[in-house]
């Protein structure tokens, strides 16, 4: 039963970092939560038993991040 | 933003970005090839290992600049070594061709060995070791990509 | 549209739960892969034995895949800045 109230908060945290991602006119901002959107992924696989995912996951992420802030040195910061 | 911030070639390390890049980089690749030739016994394997290393390129290349040639791997020879680590899965394939089975049928290798599980274990990793090299230079590379545009335009107004 | 996602999300009830061992996705191929795994491709982890020996020919073409979108993400961004040499802002601004 614990596992399941770990896993329904995590889910419900991955919802509403994507709904803060949705409604941010930061693009930076939006950068970071969505390596937050990541790392709570990568929590959920683990819940879920699969660490290869997990560690994929991990992996990609902070390789997304690093491209997303690399690629936003050429658009404009805020959202309009 | 300044224009200095946006020449991305050259070095923006401080002294606690080097001193940190001198122990997080070797932990981060000796780390990728422990999980491309661990990969059969613990969770990992190709794709996991082929960005880990990327990871670590990457990171020498953001700190050090792309000037250094410590760890660096130029672009060309990126997109190259890209096709080189495809070729070495399908190479794997016609191995086991030569050796009188069917595509990708490990148990055919044209190598001696003890077991049939050996053999598995050899296809497995020559397989992955092809993955590692695909993936790594496909992720160096999108990464030179980005890094000469924002070289090429850096005179733009960002901010009008 | 909101009733499409109502629709959709309603049909998540018939979906089996998660580890069910009766479910039909686990009665097919599966017991046979978790128990001759190991003796068939000499590797305890069973995802990799899966992924890189059973299907073997998925991952190559995977790979070739992951190659080839990687090449045109490069060309793509390469082709962007060759234009804007001639072209629109940047170029304008090195030239004077």
């Amino acid at each position: 039963m614990q596992v399941l109230i770990i896993e329904a908060l995590l889910l419900l945290f991955l919802i509403f970092v994507t709904v803060c991602i949705l409604i941010s006119k930061d693009i930076l901002a939006c950068t970071i939560i969505y390596s937050a959107f990541s790392f709570c992924a990568v929590l959920t696989y683990f819940m879920f038993g699969s660490p290869d995912v997990a560690f994929t996951e991990a992996v990609i992420g902070t390789m997304s991040t690093i491209f997303f802030v690399a690629a936003l040195k050429k658009v404009d910061r805020w959202c309009k | 933003m300044s224009n200095e911030s946006n020449k991305m070639k050259k070095s923006f390390g401080g002294i606690v970005l080097d001193s940190s890049f001198r122990i997080i980089i070797p932990f981060t690749l000796v780390y990728g090839m422990y999980i491309l030739t661990h990969g059969e016994y613990s969770p990992g394997g190709g794709f996991q290992a082929g960005a880990l290393l990327a990871v670590g390129i990457v990171l020498v290349r953001l700190i050090q600049g792309a000037d250094k040639k410590s760890f660096n791997v130029p672009g060309p020879i990126a997109v190259v070594c890209a096709g080189v680590g495809t070729f070495i899965y399908a190479a794997t394939g016609w191995l086991t061709l030569a050796g009188g089975g069917m595509f990708l049928d490990y148990s055919f290798l044209p190598v001696p060995m003890h077991h049939e599980a050996e053999l598995h274990a050899l296809g497995i990793l020559l397989i992955e070791i092809g993955v590692t090299v695909c993936v790594m230079m496909t992720i160096i590379d999108i990464m030179d990509a980005i890094i000469e545009r924002l070289d090429d335009d850096k005179e733009v107004d960002y901010h009008e | 549209m909101t009733i499409i996602t109502a629709l959709f999300c309603a049909c998540t009830v018939f979906l089996p739960t998660i580890g069910d061992p009766n479910s039909a996705p686990n009665q097919h191929v599966t017991p046979y892969y978790i128990e001759n795994s190991a003796v068939d491709t000499g590797s305890p982890n069973i995802v990799t034995g899966t992924l890189a020996d059973y299907r073997g020919f998925d991952t190559l073409w995977e790979t070739s895949v992951m190659f080839v979108s990687g090449l045109t993400a490069c060309l793509i961004l390469m082709a962007n800045t060759g234009e804007k040499q001639q072209g629109k802002k940047g170029g304008k601004k090195r030239e004077q």
